[in-house]
């Protein structure tokens, strides 16, 4: 994590019938999507200094994720994704790492709608599947935490045009680490342990947009961050204990004539804390089963 | 469909739910160590050999009579300052009651672990160097680099041991029991041994580190002093040492110490950094047959670490000796065997094993860590406790493994800047835990690993297979890490063994019997 490309946006699944929006899969019917996605930075912040490292030049963290999302029934959804990542840089010695991240599973619940506004309570988690290095960074593909999720979602939709408006604010809980070492420096102390204490996580998100039958438009701006935490030390590599915060924009595209779509994502880091400057862009093949 | 349905809904939830429930509870795990009885309080300690100053050449001031009324008075103190404790009283004098050198050695790898890394490039492309005039500014001084490290616990350990040993001969010429024998209306929150309390051994151990610590890092006097005065505090809320015992420990760590700092202060660090011999070293290394040299593989180029600490004063035998045990030069580039280790390389890069990786991290050691000497202090460290050693046994087991990590640490670094000899990563192999900068032959992991395991093999018969495996494995760690060769590695060992066997020898001639 941390200066490996926020991986804690870039994974959450990025196509209709997210954990971040007001959509639903209709009752009996399940959509799949494989999506790729790329994230590169040259900029980073150590701590809230902004730097260049001439030895990693510009790193990128790739992936591609297997997704399903299920009707359970009109108001009830539920959403599962499985991403295998891989890491490199363009200079310096640092060896890239692969391998499979960690399965997320989400429920979405439409609690409340009436005249377009609709309030929705959306509970996740995700655990890894892999023994991947967690503190190898800027390399690794995780941070090891399983992790668990809450979120209220609100969502206006004008009836006739499509046009919405979705407010989105969360928590996140991150359980304790164990790395391989048995002794490592957070907090500006020694800790004699393989536990790491990953810090718990909030985040929120503004998206304005267009939903029509075949086609979905959005720009948004998200904002992550870690609720404790310490920072990457003078001229160090960062650490599954630091304090990681990101602001970011974007867009979003849906194209979905019938059975098959595609969606397109695009966001830039503005301001971080701990992180990397990214650019992430990420392209989905969808298909829908039932429910048209 | 519907089947499919429930159960997705189930097991989201399911999963949702137990990760919450696991992922609660924050606090990290740490084995906590307490206090113990000696199993011996080794009462001819004070007829040891020591390194630096002989207690003949100390004084201490003769303490009171048990029945005079300064006595009766710091017992009245003691009494009213022990009886009812604070938690964080209560917490201080548990933490301290672990045994003074072990924390002060854990204190000094934690400082080593805050200071140990490397600057960063300036605008211009140029490395600042720390300075110590100015050591809390970027970049901060020390860089507490492996060598670094390994010359601070040295003299940390050094002194903590000299000064106990002239403890140990005074607390049996003056014979002062321990408060709560002398009144048994006082409370004892630690173990009481047969050991006389004056001068304190506690005392005597944060003052001695207390000196070393702060020359060795200069900008953590503030620390270092609210460390001192937390001990010293701890022992009275604990009813162990009245105040004129902790007085008078201080001023024999004091005395100690400060001979201690002469042999630091003219011991060749100064010029371990002059990086004006590095071209003179290369043409040296050609001439003798290095057919390709060691560059900074860092961008900017790095210049490398202290290229002169191969001059740095030996601990346990002379330059004659180093020169005598240097070994023969590293496998040449183009070579057969040089092949075949850099093919072991190559495969590696594509094939290292899950377990091959957590070797490598669990020895990695490297940038805010407390360094390979610090990894294994803290193995000595915790084999004494276990052994429930005396203070002063357990400063004699601190001091062997420290000053034969200091001359490994000389040694190696002679070795590499005499051959020059290049990394993997000039063939084009890519690192799991990071490249050092500073030439390959041999690893210093496998030179402080061989010293310190033969040293602790010696004092620990019993667990002598137990080391051995663990200075092969920190040794091999560095191959499975792809940044060295195994020739760096096997050789670095063998020296590292050599090395060792100095301070063994030292150990068998102290005077202890042990």
């Amino acid at each position: 994590m941390g200066l490996l490309a926020l991986c804690l946006i870039q994974y959450t699944p990025s196509w209709a019938q997210m954990p971040h929006d007001a959509i639903y899969m209709p009752k009996k019917s399940v959509c799949f999507a494989g999506v790729y996605g790329k994230s590169t930075w040259t900029e980073y912040w150590e701590g809230s200094l902004k730097r260049e490292n001439f030895n990693i030049g510009t790193h990128t963290t790739q992936s591609v994720m297997g997704m399903a999302a299920v009707g359970v029934s009109d108001r009830v959804n539920v959403i599962v994704g499985l991403p295998y990542v891989w890491t490199g840089t363009s200079a310096g010695n640092l060896m890239g790492q692969r391998g499979l991240q960690d399965v997320s599973g989400w429920v979405k619940v439409k609690l409340a709608s009436r005249e377009g506004l609709s309030l929705h309570g959306i509970a996740g988690g995700s655990m890894p599947v892999s023994r991947y290095v967690p503190d190898f960074l800027p390399m690794s593909i995780g941070i090891g935490a399983r992790t668990a999720t809450g979120r209220l979602l609100t969502n206006y939709t004008h009836p006739t045009t499509g046009l919405y408006l979705t407010i989105h604010g969360s928590y996140t809980w991150r359980s304790n680490i164990n790395v391989d070492r048995d002794a490592y420096q957070a907090d500006g102390r020694v800790y004699n342990s393989h536990e790491v204490k990953v810090p718990h996580g909030s985040d929120a998100g503004l998206r304005l947009g267009i939903l029509r039958k075949k086609w979905q438009a959005e720009v948004f701006g998200e904002r992550m961050a870690n609720l404790s935490g310490d920072n990457i030390r003078r001229n160090d590599m960062p650490f599954p204990t630091n304090n990681m915060q990101a602001t970011m924009i974007g867009w979003y595209a849906k194209f979905q004539p019938r059975y098959v779509g595609v969606n397109v994502r695009m966001s830039n880091v503005i301001d971080g804390l701990n992180m990397g400057k990214s650019q992430s862009l990420s392209v989905g093949l969808l298909y829908q089963l039932g429910g048209l | 469909m519907k089947s499919l349905h429930k159960f997705l809904l189930v097991s989201g939830l399911t999963l949702g739910a137990s990760v919450m429930l696991v992922s609660c509870d924050k606090t990290v795990d740490e084995f906590q160590r307490v206090a113990y009885t000696p199993a011996s309080v080794d009462d001819k300690a004070g007829t040891w050999k020591t390194y630096l100053a002989a207690p003949t050449d100390l004084t201490l001031a003769a303490p009171t009579s048990t029945t005079s009324a300064e006595y009766v008075a710091e017992l009245n103190n003691l009494k009213s300052v022990s009886t009812t404790l604070s938690r964080e009283q209560q917490e201080a004098v548990v933490y301290w009651g672990a045994g003074a050198a072990y924390r002060w050695n854990e204190i000094a790898r934690e400082l080593a672990a805050r200071y140990n890394l490397a600057p960063a490039s300036n605008a211009a492309g140029v490395y600042p160097v720390p300075s110590a005039a100015d050591p809390t500014a970027d970049p901060k001084f020390p860089f507490a680099n492996p060598p670094y490290t390994a010359r601070m616990l040295a003299h940390l350990s050094v002194a903590q041991y000299d000064a106990l040993v002239a403890a140990w001969k005074f607390k049996y010429q003056f014979n002062r029991s321990a408060p709560s024998k002398v009144d048994a209306t006082v409370r004892a929150a630690l173990p009481v041994s047969a050991l006389p309390t004056y001068p304190s051994e506690d005392a005597v151990v944060a003052a001695a580190s207390a000196v070393i610590l702060k020359a060795m890092f200069p900008g953590e006097v503030a620390f270092i002093d609210s460390r001192v005065a937390e001990h010293r505090a701890s022992r009275l809320w604990a009813g162990m040492n009245v105040e004129s015992e902790l007085l008078a420990g201080a001023d024999l760590g004091s005395q100690v110490a400060a001979k201690v700092m002469v042999r630091a202060r003219a011991d060749g660090m100064s010029g371990a950094n002059n990086q004006t011999l590095t071209a003179g070293m290369v043409t040296a290394a050609k001439e003798r047959g290095q057919t390709e040299v060691w560059l900074s593989q860092e961008s900017p180029v790095r210049p490398p670490m202290l290229p002169n600490y191969g001059a740095v004063q030996l601990w346990n035998f002379d330059r004659a000796t180093l020169v005598k045990i240097r070994p023969g030069m590293a496998p040449q580039p183009g070579s057969d065997q040089f092949k075949k280790e850099l093919a072991e390389l190559q495969d590696m890069q594509k094939n290292q094993t899950r377990e091959q990786a957590r070797i490598a991290n669990y020895w990695s050691d490297g940038a805010g860590s407390y360094t390979p000497p610090g990894h294994w202090m803290r193995a000595a460290a915790d084999a004494a406790h276990e052994a429930k050693y005396s203070e002063v046994r357990m400063a004699r087991t601190l001091a062997l493994v420290a000053t034969t990590l200091a001359d490994a640490a000389i040694c190696c670094w002679e070795t590499k800047f005499y051959y020059y000899t290049p990394r993997p990563q000039q063939f084009g192999v890519k690192t799991t835990i990071g490249l050092p900068n500073f030439p390959a032959y041999t690893s210093g992991h496998s030179t402080f690993s061989g010293a310190a395991a033969t040293v602790l093999g010696s004092i620990f018969p019993e667990r002598a297979a137990e080391f051995d495996a663990k200075a092969k494995e920190a040794s091999e760690s560095r191959v499975y890490g792809m940044i060295h060769f195994r020739s760096d590695c096997e050789t670095g060992l063998t020296c590292g063994k050599n090395i060792g066997s100095y301070a063994v020898a030292r150990g068998k001639a102290d005077g202890s019997g042990l």
